[in-house]
């Protein structure tokens, strides 16, 4: 895919779900590049609960924005050194995959980031059509 | 509960009690253990499924949990690599709680829409759908004034019910009850028509194939019960193949019409034959069950007494091919064999009378459960008179009845004689084993082949002789044997 | 919502909103039908019932228990031999099985002291066997027996027994998935935290969801023992009682089946602080992701890459040979719930084959969330299929190979599409490297069989090719190939044993050094 060969302007913003701001045709279609791999290689994003995923996405998407922008990440308990072990999972296929991360800037991958942990948060949780994301126990 | 209905059946609930047993060889006695470790029947729904799979149009909705008919097509399934429909009742926890027959209600009404060829729904019972009591007649009487004018008013569908508590009796009960309960549902008093009823029992495709081949010798028309043949299906070129019984209701129907009933089996199906014979006075004779030479032999003398037809020349040479193989068998490589057998107790009794005749010794006879009248059984008296060895007849009986004695010495055996569940024993303690009865899941095609008739006995000796002469191979064990023979 | 009807469900409207089409630009938010809700009677839908879920999908398989249902018979015998899950001490589970055999005088007057003397006689019986699990049926909960406090009365009377528990009756929810749930939380509340395993390393996991169908777990331990990571449990195929008993001193729970078993896992981490790691034990990407990740986890990551790089050199051009000869070929992935996420993108990725539809038995809609990700476009999703609605999927999807269960397998060969066994596979284990290639392996000689292409033909209509006594799977699946790959001199079919199993099991592995300073640290996070 080339993406180099589209140029971000405002008019053609669109909004996805999920995403508070509108974002341009490259920014989405590198979402949906983004979004894609997580879909059909991760499972973390699909606990069964919608206050479990809101807090794996929060755990997982994060770290992967700071893993990328060459961040050290604490792992001092057992949870945070899971969160970290699938962030390097994620970042490191991300880096194999995704070859127009290498251009990007810290600050826009953070940005980047952001969108995709508003858009999983949407697709899994406040957009889904899961009905037993609200079942109180597991 | 309603426990009219289920006492109401032959089985009692009671421990099997059996008067003290005057042989000197062979003892007939319950299982002492209370529980059952590796059962060898499984409960009576089972039994009434496998015999509405029999009859053509008919698809059955077991009132229910899923798993009560959902394991039973798997079962079915397995013993004959086929698939059949059969619906559930899909009882939940709020069925369980607040009664169900809403569910069958609705099911019933599912079951007419998507298949439009159905005329015959049973509505089989459960432990579960007893235990609450729901009232099955009340939804048959509510849906033939209600449903079944107003919305399939077009369509001749019939209802019934049968109730098989899984508590009572087993898989042969069931069958027994099931059979009865279509025979009383649709037998009806119009013109002779000069036919034998024929109820096999709880038999397979290559069985019914060759009675039929008999019937056909002897120039008698049966009605069948059931036509399973087709059970055996095709896979068509063109992918319309269904696997289904062929038994009408015209020909459940014409059953009061007969010239006279036999009944093979004494536990299956022998309460139809018992009813048409109340019911329509219809002469009736209930076995023996066709398996080997000898009860072959009654069979055709009872066909040729009811309907006066000659046993032709052709069946004399049939049976003369049959003498002739087992000949070749009997004294040099089956004679002393000690045999286990388990199964159905019309199997068990029909293949313990035909390894006597091939000089072999069943030592031990499983019966799966605790049917009070196996000591009333004439078949079984005669044996318990006639055996002049160790032999030990289990009622209520598990595997562990068969391991157990084998584990401790207290028997050796050469072969085991039953079906696909009791494997690992043959497997485990190294004895060959004849696959036969229901299920055979583990060795191929099994339902295919007859075990009734002339051509069952020959399959029969000739499947027992090549099982003991592959296991003294293995084993080596005067595997030189063969070498000339 | 792009919602597909069946034309033979239409008088079923609810039916509607459990079928799916997943369109161009489609996501989750648009796209996902229901699931787990009550069954419509009288549908012919496949599910078991919660009793099966419990007993015979994640109780059964632990390899050292009396299994004893407390019921009529019809219960235990319907669930004994229907399933391939093994195990390493000469498979007493799939061998024996146990019913208090309930009659009608019990219904009556009560049960609860003959279960009392069928503890007693089973474990009579069994000398060597410590441990029961006992399971309510339909029966028993109607009557109200209370199962624990016979159990307790026994344990008191029997002390170097143990026995759980399991009230999970048939009608206990819509489908076997109410079985999974209530044995996951009967466990983790009753069993957990009552054993203090002996901990021989530093890195100690339990391996959950997983059931050793034909070895699967076997083949995964494998894996972990040559990272030198302890595998304190497995729930539970292969499994010990008393090792599950100790799941609470795992530092990670590695969860293949999370349809299963996610319950346990979940409660573990909120209860213990154990994480959840959702793997993939299927397919060489997400198996080698999976490794990595675990080995990550304990910061032996190069012993993973170790392990990674031998397996996919070995057996990487035998899977390569099969995804050239199934590129394209058509996949109903129909099996009972993980499986269809399991396999949906996978198989396309690494075997070359095109997933047309998903279905799930007894799933829920998080599976179908995964489902329906992991599939392409086109894809249709079924929930709680039936029948009819199966029939009139593969008239109308025409797929080359079914994926399903022994059962719905038969329906299939009758409109003569072949199918691969779902649940108990073909000739597995299909986990690992090498089971993945056999998974292929099956796939291929289903869809090459001679036999299949034969059933075609109409003797009475078409034209009877003659000429050649035979056909082969290869004169089948080669006719279309280029030369290169033909001929090709790296890529080569299967070639391994029919059990590899038996190796395993014979085999020893490396004594890796402990770390003092690692095991006070796991000891710590594990606190």
């Amino acid at each position: 895919m080339d993406d180099m060969t589209k140029t971000a302007s405002p008019t053609d913003g669109i909004v996805v779900g999920g995403l508070a701001v509108p974002i341009d045709a490259v920014t989405h279609d590198r979402l949906e590049q983004m979004v894609d791999y997580i879909m059909k290689y991760c499972l973390w994003q699909f606990n069964s609960r919608g206050w479990d995923r809101k807090k794996q996405n929060a755990g997982i998407i994060p770290r992967t924005a700071q893993l990328l922008c060459g961040e050290e990440i604490a792992r001092e308990t057992p949870g945070d050194r899971y969160y970290w072990v699938e962030a390097v999972s994620l970042a490191e296929a991300y880096r194999e995959r995704l070859p127009w991360l290498a251009d990007m800037t810290r600050e826009e991958i953070k940005t980047l980031l952001q969108r995709l942990h508003e858009r999983i948060d949407y697709l899994t949780v406040d957009g889904s059509l899961n009905e037993e994301l609200t079942v109180p126990h597991y | 509960m309603s426990s009219e209905t289920t006492s109401s059946e032959a089985m009692s609930s009671e421990t099997c009690e059996i008067e003290a047993c005057e042989s000197k060889f062979c003892q007939l006695k319950a299982k002492e253990r209370i529980g059952t470790i590796n059962p060898i029947f499984t409960c009576q729904p089972a039994g009434a499924q496998f015999v509405s799979i029999g009859i053509k149009d008919c698809i059955g909705i077991v009132h229910g949990g899923q798993g009560c008919v959902m394991f039973v097509r798997l079962l079915i399934s397995q013993h004959l690599k086929e698939s059949f429909e059969l619906a559930s009742s899909s009882v939940h926890e709020d069925g369980a709680v607040f009664g169900a027959t809403g569910r069958v209600e609705q099911g019933i009404d599912v079951l007419l829409e998507r298949y439009p060829h159905v005329r015959v729904i049973p509505i089989i019972t459960t432990c579960s759908t007893e235990i609450i009591g729901d009232d099955c007649d009340g939804v048959v009487n509510k849906l033939e004034e209600e449903l079944l004018p107003v919305k399939y008013g077009d369509r001749d569908v019939h209802l019934l019910v049968i109730k098989t508590p899984s508590f009572v009796g087993s898989m042969v009960s069931g069958y027994d009850i099931a059979v009865r309960d279509f025979v009383k549902k649709f037998a009806r008093k119009t013109e002779p028509n000069g036919k034998l009823n024929l109820i096999t029992g709880w038999v397979n495709p290559g069985d019914v194939k060759e009675l039929k081949h008999l019937l056909a010798e002897m120039d008698i028309d049966a009605t069948v019960l059931f036509e399973i043949e087709d059970f055996d299906s095709p896979v068509m070129p063109d992918g319309s193949a269904v696997s289904h019984g062929n038994t009408t209701i015209e020909d459940l129907q014409d059953t009061a019409n007969a010239l006279g009933t036999i009944a093979l089996n004494r536990y299956e199906g022998g309460k139809a034959a018992q009813f048409l014979q109340k019911k329509f006075k219809l002469p009736t004779i209930i076995g023996p069950t066709p398996i080997g030479i000898r009860n072959t032999d009654t069979f055709l003398r009872n066909l040729k007494e009811m309907t006066g037809k000659p046993i032709p020349p052709s069946l004399v040479k049939e049976r003369g091919i049959a003498i002739d193989a087992l000949a070749d068998l009997t004294h040099m490589f089956l004679a002393d064999k000690k045999v286990a057998i388990y199964g159905n107790p019309d199997l068990v009794i029909g293949l313990a009378e035909f390894c006597l005749d091939l000089e072999m010794k069943p030592v031990l006879l499983l019966l799966g459960d605790d049917n009070s009248s196996y000591g009333d059984d004439p078949r079984i008296k005669a044996i318990q008179d006639g055996v002049d060895y160790p032999m030990e007849i289990v009622t209520n009986a598990d595997f562990w009845e068969l391991e157990r004695r084998i584990k401790d010495g207290e028997i050796e055996l050469d072969l085991i004689l039953g079906h696909s569940k009791g494997r690992f024993v043959s497997i485990d303690y190294s004895i060959p084993m004849v696959r036969v009865g229901f299920p055979t899941y583990d060795r191929a095609g099994m339902y295919r082949h007859p075990v009734v008739g002339y051509g069952g006995a020959t399959w029969l000796a000739e499947q027992m002789a090549n099982a003991l002469f592959t296991d003294m191979e293995y084993k080596k064990n005067k595997e030189w044997l063969l070498n000339v023979w | 919502m792009p919602y597909h009807e069946f034309d033979c469900s239409t008088c079923i409207p609810e039916r509607k909103k459990h079928a799916v089409v997943k369109g161009p630009g489609e996501d989750l938010t648009s796209c996902l039908p229901l699931g787990y809700l009550n069954t419509i009677p009288g549908s012919i839908s496949e599910r078991g019932c919660a009793y099966c879920g419990a007993k015979h999908v994640i109780g059964t398989p632990m390899k050292d228990v009396i299994h004893i249902s407390h019921g009529p018979v019809g219960c235990t015998y319907d669930t004994w031999q229907t399933k391939r899950y093994i195990s390493d001490n000469n498979n007493f589970q799939l061998k024996y099985t146990f019913a208090t055999d309930v009659k009608e005088k019990h219904v009556v007057f009560g049960a609860e002291g003959m279960l009392k003397q069928n503890i007693l006689e089973a474990f009579k019986a069994f000398p060597d066997i410590k441990r029961m699990t006992i399971y309510q049926t339909c029966a028993t909960a109607l009557i109200g027996d209370d199962i624990d406090a016979v159990a307790a009365e026994v344990k008191e009377e029997l002390p170097d027994v143990d026995i759980f528990v399991c009230n999970s009756p048939g009608f206990a929810g819509p489908s076997q998935s109410g079985g999974h749930h209530k044995i996951n939380i009967a466990w983790v509340n009753n069993k957990v935290g009552t054993f203090e395993p002996e901990i021989t390393s530093d890195f100690v996991i339990n391996y959950v969801g997983e059931y050793n169908i034909q070895g699967d777990q076997e083949v995964m331990l494998d894996f972990f023992k040559r990272m030198g990571i302890q595998v304190l449990s497995t729930f539970t195929g292969n499994g010990t009682y008393d090792g599950l008993r100790s799941m609470h001193r795992a530092h990670l729970n590695v969860l293949e089946c999370a349809r299963s078993a996610e319950y346990i896992c979940d409660e573990l981490r909120v209860r213990y602080g154990i994480p959840r790691m959702d793997i993939d034990g299927f397919g060489f990407e997400p198996l080698s992701i999976s490794l990595r990740k675990v080995g990550r986890f304990f910061g032996i990551e190069d012993r993973a890459i170790k392990i990674i790089e031998e397996e996919t050199a070995k057996w990487r051009p035998q899977l390569d040979w099969y995804k050239e000869r199934l590129r394209g070929k058509k996949v109903c992935l129909w099996p009972g719930g993980s499986k269809l996420w399991h396999w949906a993108h996978v198989i396309q990725e690494e075997m070359g084959v095109e997933v047309v539809s998903v279905y799930t038995k007894f799933g829920h809609q998080g599976d179908m969330e995964k489902g329906v990700s992991r599939c392409g476009e086109g894809a249709l999703a079924i929930d709680d299929p039936n029948e009819l609605e199966g029939l009139e999927a593969l008239a109308k999807l025409k797929p080359d190979i079914i994926f399903t269960g022994k059962r719905p397998g038969e329906v299939a060969k009758k409109v003569r599409v072949p199918y691969l066994n779902a649940h108990a596979y073909h000739n597995g284990p299909w986990k690992g490297y090498e089971g993945w290639v056999r998974f292929a392996r099956d796939i291929y000689n289903g869809i090459y069989s001679p036999i299949h292409q034969l059933s075609a033909l109409d003797i009475s209509k078409d034209e009877i090719p003659t000429g050649r006594g035979f056909l082969t799977a290869r004169m089948l699946s080669d006719s279309s190939l280029s030369d290169d790959i033909r001929n090709s001199q790296v890529l080569k079919p299967y070639d391994g044993k029919f059990d590899p199993i038996a190796g395993l099991r014979a085999k020893t592995y490396p004594d890796f050094e402990r770390l003092a300073r690692t095991a006070s640290a796991a000891a710590t996070a594990a606190e």
